[in-house]
């Protein structure tokens, strides 16, 4: 680099006087938003071994910036909260048996495509829940993230929940082999009905599991999608999935406004348990903040408590503003 | 947020086809006059376009920047982009193949050179063969690299086959089937659903009319 002009790496930027105030400030309104709900702050540490980054259907770890400790072990600057989370609950909090509720705050740190703009440091809030399973622990996240969308003025933005039950289930009763499974899933990732219905056709998937998947590939609404789901899918995972989101809709009747049910989307890397969901806002280009349940995340540390979490992209939501 | 559906259309070989599908599916209903424009309407002011380079388009689709786009599968293939891709709008068919120039016999070569505008593709292409090859990445007049020794072949697209023989050059093999695609932005395809899915629907219609 030339020493006249001293620069930043690609990728990162520095936040000055306005913008550092507006940072804080709105750091400071989801802070209220957490301790009113029993939420308490945590700030794990910066650096991570990397391996915490490659649990439990991770694929965090390829984006992580990696370096090696004086012994040669392999360290990675924080790419995400939640398995840091997930690693502090089970090292330094995992004898407590009673509900965690955590909140943090914090940059992490990506290594990105030099291309789009992209940037390698973002701000992240976000929550983690650790404890039994439930739909109303489902109902109390998803709640505490559209209030906090609310706070930061974002009260048109709205959640498109899922569940990661629902084409695992068919998925798991197509019995397929795995690199046919991954193909799959690439596909239902896609959105193109047709090359998708062609290829099931070529494996010998019965037509009425093609119909299941015709059906959800256009399930993106209001409540009434669960129901006409549930009236075409057959697997018993799928059924209790659906039978789930049912109960979260009936929890969130009150933000009904606020929630879309959208069925059309996969877990391609089979890494949510439970429910999974993305917000959005209509005057955004890109998602807000995503969340669900990982309840297998905790027990690759050792500690076996189900979470559900979210977490939100603050840069996205400060974006023009 | 703005009201029209913004989509990108590729400049050069696949434009006027994007521009006949559309008309045909009643999008576009000027039959594509003020394409000369940078950006043009329909008339109901539902749909916007703008003619980007085709290379860029996966770039303005992924951010944002424009909610769908027009592009070729080779462009698409070449690197990952984090987009949706509802539709094949069976345009702009060609073949993305390996070429040699005639007599040649690329399973004797040791180490075998390969020019392409596709150096990804090509390296996964011989690399499921498990054969190591060394790519000349080049921006375009593949063609010429073997007849003035920069490479022992190339992976290039081919519609009629006539550049090649008029280059010496035969195919090989054929590395994949190539098309244009209709691609749409992850957040677009949530938070305008209606539009999206009212214009792969129409542009769906045109396209498998008679299958």
């Amino acid at each position: 680099m030339d020493p006249l002009s001293p620069g930043l790496p690609p990728g990162f930027r520095d936040l000055a006087f306005q913008e550092a105030a507006r940072r804080r400030a709105l750091d400071g309104k989801l802070a209220v938003i957490f301790d009113t709900h029993g939420y308490g702050e945590v700030l794990p540490s910066g650096i991570e071994f990397l391996d915490v980054y490659t649990r439990g259907n991770q694929v965090i770890s390829e984006r992580a910036f990696k370096f090696l400790d004086r012994e040669d072990r392999l360290l990675a600057l924080r790419a995400d909260f939640t398995p840091a989370v997930a690693r502090m609950v089970a090292t330094r909090l995992g004898g407590a048996q009673e509900a965690l509720r955590i909140w943090y705050s914090g940059n992490v740190f990506r290594r990105v495509k030099p291309r789009n703009g992209g940037y390698a440091e973002c701000w992240q809030v976000g929550a983690e829940l650790v404890a039994e399973s439930s739909v109303e622990h489902d109902c109390e996240v998803l709640t505490i993230a559209l209030e906090c969308l609310s706070a930061l003025g974002m009260g048109t933005a709205g959640v498109h929940i899922n569940h990661a039950g629902v084409f695992r289930g068919i998925l798991n009763a197509l019995e397929l082999p795995e690199d046919a499974r991954a193909q799959l899933k690439s596909e239902i990732d896609h959105k193109d009905a047709r090359a998708l219905a062609n290829h099931l056709e070529e494996l010998g998937v019965p037509a009425a599991i093609g119909e299941q998947v015709h059906v959800l590939a256009r399930s993106i609404g209001g409540p009434e999608v669960l129901r006409e789901a549930a009236s075409v899918l057959k697997d018993s995972e799928s059924q209790s999935a659906i039978a789930h989101l049912q109960r979260v809709a009936n929890g969130l009747a009150g933000l009904s406004e606020r929630v879309t049910f959208d069925l059309t989307e996969i877990d391609e890397l089979e890494y949510y348990t439970g429910i999974m969901f993305t917000l959005f806002s209509p005057d955004r280009r890109s998602p807000l903040g995503m969340g669900g349940r990982y309840d297998a995340l905790l027990r690759t540390f050792g500690s076996d408590r189900p979470a559900v979490g979210f977490t939100l992209f603050m840069d996205s939501l400060m974006e023009g503003q | 947020m703005r009201t029209a559906l913004l989509i990108g259309l590729p400049k050069g070989r696949l434009f006027q086809g994007a521009i006949d599908l559309l008309s045909r599916a009643g999008i576009v209903t000027d039959g594509g006059q003020g394409s000369r424009k940078l950006t043009f309407s329909d008339a109901e002011g539902r749909h916007e376009f703008v003619a980007l380079k085709p290379a860029d388009i996966p770039i303005y689709v992924e951010s944002g920047a424009v909610d769908a786009g027009v592009v070729g599968s080779d462009i698409l293939r070449e690197q990952d982009y984090d987009v949706y891709e509802p539709l094949d709008l069976r345009i702009g068919l060609c073949r993305l193949v390996l070429a040699a120039p005639d007599g040649a016999d690329l399973r004797e070569r040791e180490h075998l050179r390969i020019a392409t505008k596709y150096p990804r593709t090509a390296t996964r292409f011989f690399a499921a063969r498990n054969r190591h090859t060394h790519i000349v990445r080049l921006e375009g007049s593949v063609e010429i690299a073997p007849l003035l020794g920069l490479a022992d072949a190339i992976v290039d697209l081919v519609e009629t086959g006539r550049t090649l023989r008029e280059n010496g050059l035969r195919v090989v093999e054929d590395v994949a089937p190539i098309s244009a695609k209709l691609i749409v932005n992850r957040t677009a395809m949530k938070t305008r659903n209606s539009a999206i899915r009212s214009l792969i629907t129409r542009l769906d219609a045109v396209v498998y009319a008679n299958s």
